[in-house]
């Protein structure tokens, strides 16, 4: 069904421009970045905004930055753009594989962080789990200014930001880290995944974990940590058969969304093994 | 592999269509837009069943755009095959989600949407029948309450309530060889779910009406049976309707009934424009005429020696609100359930029961493929019953030269026994993959399956250029398959003496070319290549009674070869074949033949088959298929890790073409068997409404398979050869369903094995399959009653 | 506002509204049918093409975010009516059936091959997963992808 043509699209030429026509419109506007999951609205029968603010062109949006204190991506660069940007950086390979496994090449293209992070009514996420475990940031302008928030909180807020929001950003703390992502598509060739497990560790010179963040997407209706386990991981060798066990005894704080691709309970069941192999994949890289 | 020889007919033609495919140039009926074409949208149900109390189009048509609106009163007639069942719109009564109310055109796609959607109907909801065990329940609603007052166009079927058509077998007496002391009795049951066909080309028509007549463009592999029963729909002679067909983007079996064609042809006359009809992608998953949902359960009498001394079998196939093609593939049980195998006895019932859910269609090889896959497990746990290695069984059973089938026609030719040697040398010459397994659990399982050729009418007519080419008129269409293409010009050269260049293949054209049942069920080849063959043969006969004269020698003297017609073994002796036209021109007209085939009939034995609308076939195919699998058993993930094929081709005229067949068969079969799956949500709608949801394999889901081509075996088909487009899909889900079954030690009951079904499996949570609405006495399951002794 | 844009080098004004999917304007506009709808949800890839020299799927790209931006289409890819080394290899593997999938594969592979020149065999078919063939089985056209990459 060819999408109704009826709604408007401004194509800002600025940050402030994007922040200002966004203003103006109000709750009947929304920021349209890579458009990938706006145009499907349809086939979701949900009914698009009358107004759209372009902002995948805003040259400020789509840089990603490298220092050596913090890696910061624009809310416009999309996964390919990422993928290129973070191959090789330390700390990324997690991040890298995310953003390489979501989808297909064509959407790669296309599909921004920043709309990968807000769409809220998509739970397969690859990039959330994965930032969720660096510990990344977000940055917001609001009406009222800047703002900025931990990528946990934009997934519990982002249903209910105030009407003008934008996120600009995603910025990441540089630390010597091991990351490996996760991710179980139910056809061997890829789709989305039903689950994913996203894992970042910091290994002492000793090879024990002095500290570890694992992230879960999917599973639930939005990505989360998964504290009880990063909290059993702590001050041991990072060791994937015994990450393993543990999250198999463990996995019960997970309640599986029940959907048409796969039955909650497979969700949760496959969790385990996800958790080994992104332990396999973090010691690997 | 040959290389082009246009003296034989066998070579890898290449596709004269492929390089304007590849350019994008090639013009699908999606890309064709005459100019003032209005575009059609159709108002449908979003409720599985109800009473239409109003429909009121008084503000939709004052919505802008809007040209004219069709609804049930511009289509009296009703469709069907066995029953005419089958209205175009909802008349009265809803019985599916997504049924048609109305279709408007409009000048754009989005006018017409919303002037659809504008379309204000009222409705009285009524309880549906959403599964074939609540529409068999005692006091279950009727989906159609006056099926008595239907038109029967096939007489033999047992029909009743929900029963939409019962066909019945009964061949020996399975009574006492259930009852013999030296069997043991294995019973088994399966259910399978719907699968789409996703042809990127979905439904699409042009229609218009000049000068008194529709013309029908359209993406179909029938033209015939669009324009009659376009006809039958609409009220009007069918010579009133004329049909072409453009290239086709895919079909699979999806178009090979009338569905969309009708909407279109109404509008255009309506509107006096062009009006363009499309479905979108989620109409196509959601009403696209699937392969069906079915329940089976199988008993067998069986042996220590592994001889099956009595079937029986009750196969429900759910065929959606209307009968459609499910009517007749009840026949297609005894063929494929009821094939394979020797039996001493056989019962076997097929059932299409109407639910309120959307409408079933044919789909390659059809009820085959859950039918070879419920057979080829059943064998499996025969086998475990009695501790004989599945192989030798196979050996010992499978069906040989002389032996009866289910409804008991006699087989000829050892062409499975065969094949399976075939395939052991297959096996022995490309070593085990099982390596490739590492940790994963490791399953293996050679495979067999009979289908069949569904010939029937066809007919063709050659033109003799005088420039010595040649024109194949015939209402065969190309669908992706390459029959058009490759095969009939292969043919049709090598009779004629002429290269396959130069011979023009006219696209469908109900005005130019006679009556053809469609493309499908393995039959181009064959029935359009017959007649193609005849045709042939007649424009021989007039060349060579012209050059006999020209050349002053009898005509049994000469042969055509390389575009000449020759003095046999006098090379250079004779003259082209343009001269031998250019002088018919002069003496006797210009040179056309013509040519048609229908089934030949191979008898059953009388009395056998009830309600059957082909007992016995004209031509049998067989399958040989083999599958290595390798299965995670933490995430319940199949890998195929080796795939092979024996095909049972007759004679292979383009092995090329052929291997590309097998390919892509066998991997939408594979498709079916570990992802593909539509399931039918509470209200009465398919849960699976995109690509995303349904998934199909994609680059990285396939193996190459390994291709044995098998000729020889008996074929009426030209030059021996058989179809082979439809059978590879027939046995990759039985194949990898033992395979995983094996693996795992599961009781596999069920495809799709999807991985989170694979892991319930190896869980122990995986319900078991227990069918209580088939009940164990067979006639109890039957509308037939028993003939007193 | 009419939104400009190149196609296949020329350049071209769209009247269409902004949000209209670019697939719908090169077909329905331009005429340009190579390009294929077939699921409007961006996993069957009929209707990739390259924009700014990316493969994109243009169902799913609003015409207002392509303004003086260059779309290449399938038509785009033989140069005077000469097919591309790789649409050649496709034709003399005898890859194609029904066709529908192939101009948007075309524009996936002929991308990957400007990166990738000497791919894999399962890189190529990574590089496909965007892209739903239902005919062929796929490992054909990936033979013909192979023997193109091995004889570049």
């Amino acid at each position: 069904m060819p999408a109704s043509t009826g709604q408007c699209l401004y194509v800002a030429t600025s940050l402030s421009d994007a922040v200002a026509a966004l203003a103006d419109r109000g709750p009947a506007g929304a920021p349209l970045a890579g458009a990938t999951w706006i145009m499907r609205a349809p086939i979701r029968r949900e009914e698009r905004r009358s107004s759209y603010v372009g902002i995948g062109g805003i040259a400020e949006l789509c840089a990603v930055e490298l220092t050596d204190d913090e890696i910061r991506i624009g809310a416009c660069v999309t996964h390919a753009r990422l993928i290129a940007a973070l191959a090789g950086a330390e700390g990324c390979d997690g991040l890298v594989a995310a953003a390489g496994g979501a989808a297909n090449p064509a959407v790669r293209q296309m599909a921004t962080v920043g709309g990968n992070l807000c769409a809220s009514d998509f739970p397969a996420s690859d990039l959330s789990p994965a930032l969720l475990c660096l510990d990344a940031s977000v940055e917001l302008r609001t009406p009222g200014g800047r703002e900025r928030m931990p990528v946990g909180r934009l997934l519990d807020v982002r249903c209910t930001l105030e009407p003008g929001t934008l996120v600009t950003g995603v910025v990441i703390a540089r630390k010597s880290l091991r990351t490996g992502h996760a991710r179980l598509p139910l056809r061997k060739a890829g789709d989305y995944p039903v689950a994913i497990v996203s894992m970042a560790a910091a290994l002492g010179s000793d090879g024990l974990v002095e500290d570890i963040k694992v992230a879960v997407g999917s599973v639930e209706a939005s990505a989360r940590r998964w504290p009880q386990l990063e909290e059993q991981l702590l001050g041991r060798p990072l060791d994937p058969a015994r990450a393993h066990e543990l999250a198999k005894a463990g996995a019960g704080v997970f309640a599986g969304r029940e959907s048409v691709e796969a039955p909650g309970w497979y969700r949760v069941q496959v969790l385990p093994t996800l958790v080994r192999r992104a332990a396999q994949a973090a010691l690997a890289g | 592999m040959a290389t082009a020889d246009p003296s034989g007919v066998v070579m890898n033609l290449p596709r004269r269509d492929a390089r304007d495919k590849l350019l994008g140039r090639t013009r699908y009926t999606v890309d064709r837009m005459p100019p003032r074409m209005l575009h059609a949208a159709v108002l449908r149900s979003e409720v599985a069943s109800a009473r239409i109390i109003r429909i009121d189009t008084t503000r939709a048509r004052q919505m802008p755009g809007v040209r004219a609106i069709a609804l049930a009163e511009d289509a009296p007639g009703m469709h069907g095959i066995g029953i005419a069942d089958h209205p175009l719109f909802a008349s009265g009564v809803i019985r599916f989600h997504g049924e048609q109310i109305a279709a408007v055109a409009a000048d754009t796609y989005e006018q017409a949407q919303a002037a659809a959607r504008a379309i204000e109907v009222e409705l009285e909801p009524l309880p549906p029948v959403l599964t074939m065990a609540d529409a068999l329940a005692p006091g279950a609603p009727l989906v159609h309450p006056d099926w008595k007052s239907y038109e029967i166009l096939f007489e033999g079927g047992a029909r009743g309530g929900n029963v939409a058509w019962e066909a019945t077998v009964i061949r020996g007496d399975t009574d006492t060889a259930f009852a013999r002391d030296d069997v043991v009795i294995v019973e088994s049951c399966f259910r399978v779910g719907r699968q789409n066909h996703v042809s990127l080309e979905a439904r699409a028509v042009i229609a218009t009406y000049e000068d008194g007549r529709y013309h029908i463009e359209t993406s179909t592999q029938v033209p015939w049976t669009v324009r009659n029963m376009t006809a039958k729909l609409l009220g009007v002679p069918a010579s009133q309707v004329h049909v072409t067909v453009p290239p086709v983007g895919g079909a699979f079996g999806q178009k090979f009934d009338c569905t969309l064609e009708p909407y279109a042809a109404i509008l255009a006359r309506k509107s006096g424009q062009p009006v363009r009809l499309v479905y979108s992608r989620q109409e196509e998953m959601l009403t696209c005429l699937c392969r069906e949902n079915a329940d089976i359960k199988i008993r067998s009498a069986v042996t220590e020696k592994g001889e099956i001394v009595g079937r029986e079998a009750v196969v429900l196939m759910d065929c959606g609100a209307y009968g459609g093609e499910q009517i007749f593939l009840t026949t297609m049980t005894a063929h494929t359930l009821g094939g394979n195998y020797k039996l001493g006895s056989i019962k076997l019932a097929t059932r299409a029961i109407y639910t309120n859910t959307p409408p079933n269609g044919a789909f390659r090889a059809c009820n085959g493929v859950y039918n070879t896959f419920a057979l080829e497990r059943h064998t499996d746990e025969i086998c475990e019953a009695i501790g004989m290695d599945p192989l030798e069984f196979k050996r010992r059973n499978v069906l040989g030269d002389g032996d009866l089938g289910a409804t008991g026609q006699v087989f000829e030719g050892d062409v499975l026994g065969s094949m399976l040697d075939r395939m052991e040398r297959l096996r022995e010459k490309s070593p085990s993959k099982k390596h490739l397994a590492g940790d994963r659990l490791y399953g293996r399982a050679t495979v067999v399956g009979t289908w069949f050729i569904f010939v029937g009418p066809s007919t063709a007519t050659i033109n003799l250029n005088a420039d010595g080419s040649a024109t194949l008129i015939t209402a065969g269409v190309e669908l992706g398959q390459g029959t058009m293409v490759q095969a009939l010009p292969q043919i049709v050269a090598h009779e004629l003496g002429i290269h396959p260049d130069d011979i023009i293949v006219r696209n469908a054209d109900t005005d130019a070319a006679g009556f053809d049942l469609g493309v499908g069920g393995g039959r181009t080849t064959v029935s359009v290549g017959a007649a193609s063959v005849a045709a042939a043969a007649d424009v021989r006969n007039k060349i060579l009674n012209i050059a006999s004269e020209l050349l002053q020698t009898r005509p049994e003297r000469l042969v055509l070869r390389n575009g000449r017609v020759e003095i046999a073994g006098i090379e250079g002796s004779g003259t082209t074949i343009a001269k031998v036209v250019q002088r018919a021109h002069q003496v006797t007209g210009p040179v056309v033949g013509s040519g048609s085939f229908t089934n030949p009939g191979v008898p059953a034995m009388p009395g056998c088959a009830a309600g059957h609308f082909i007992d016995a076939i004209d031509i049998p195919v067989f399958n040989v298929h083999d599958c290595e699998v390798a299965v995670d058993p933490e995430t319940g993930h199949v890998e195929i890790l080796s795939y092979k094929v024996v095909q049972d081709v007759g004679r292979a005229l383009n092995p090329r073409a052929i291997h590309g067949q097998i390919q892509g068969g066998v991997t939408q079969g594979l498709g079916y068997a570990l992802h593909e799956e539509h399931t039918i949500g509470e209200d009465g709608c398919i849960r699976q409404d995109s690509l995303e949801t349904y998934r199909v394999p994609l680059a990285l889901d396939t193996v190459p398979v390994e291709i044995d081509l098998y000729e020889g075996a008996p074929s009426i088909g030209p030059l021996g050869a058989k179809g082979a487009g439809e059978v590879p899909i027939m046995n990759p889900p039985a194949a990898v369903a033992c395979a995983v079954a094996r693996a795992t030690g599961c009781r596999v009951q069920q495809t799709p094995l999807t991985p989170p079904r694979v892991l319930a499996h190896l869980l122990g949570r995986e319900p078991a399959v227990e069918l209580p609405h088939i009940a164990d006495n067979w006639w109890d399951n039957v509308l037939t009653k028993p003939k007193t002794q | 506002m009419p939104t400009n844009l190149v196609i296949n080098g020329e350049d071209r004004i769209s009247s269409r509204g902004s949000m209209t999917p670019l697939i719908d304007v090169l077909r329905d506009e331009f005429f340009l049918t190579g390009a294929k709808v077939a699921c409007r949800e961006g996993i069957c890839g009929a209707c990739t093409v390259h924009l700014d020299g990316r493969p994109v799927v243009s169902c799913l790209v609003p015409l207002g975010t392509v303004e003086g931006r260059d779309v290449r289409t399938v038509e785009s890819l033989a140069v005077a009516g000469e097919p591309s080394p790789l649409q050649l290899i496709m034709e003399e593997h005898d890859v194609v059936q029904c066709g529908m999938c192939f101009p948007g594969i075309l524009m996936v592979l002929t991308s990957f091959f400007q990166e990738r020149p000497h791919a894999e065999r399962d890189e190529i078919k990574a590089a496909l997963v965007g892209n739903i063939c239902r005919c062929t089985g796929y490992e054909r056209l990936v033979d013909a992808a192979v023997a193109l990459a091995r004889r570049s």
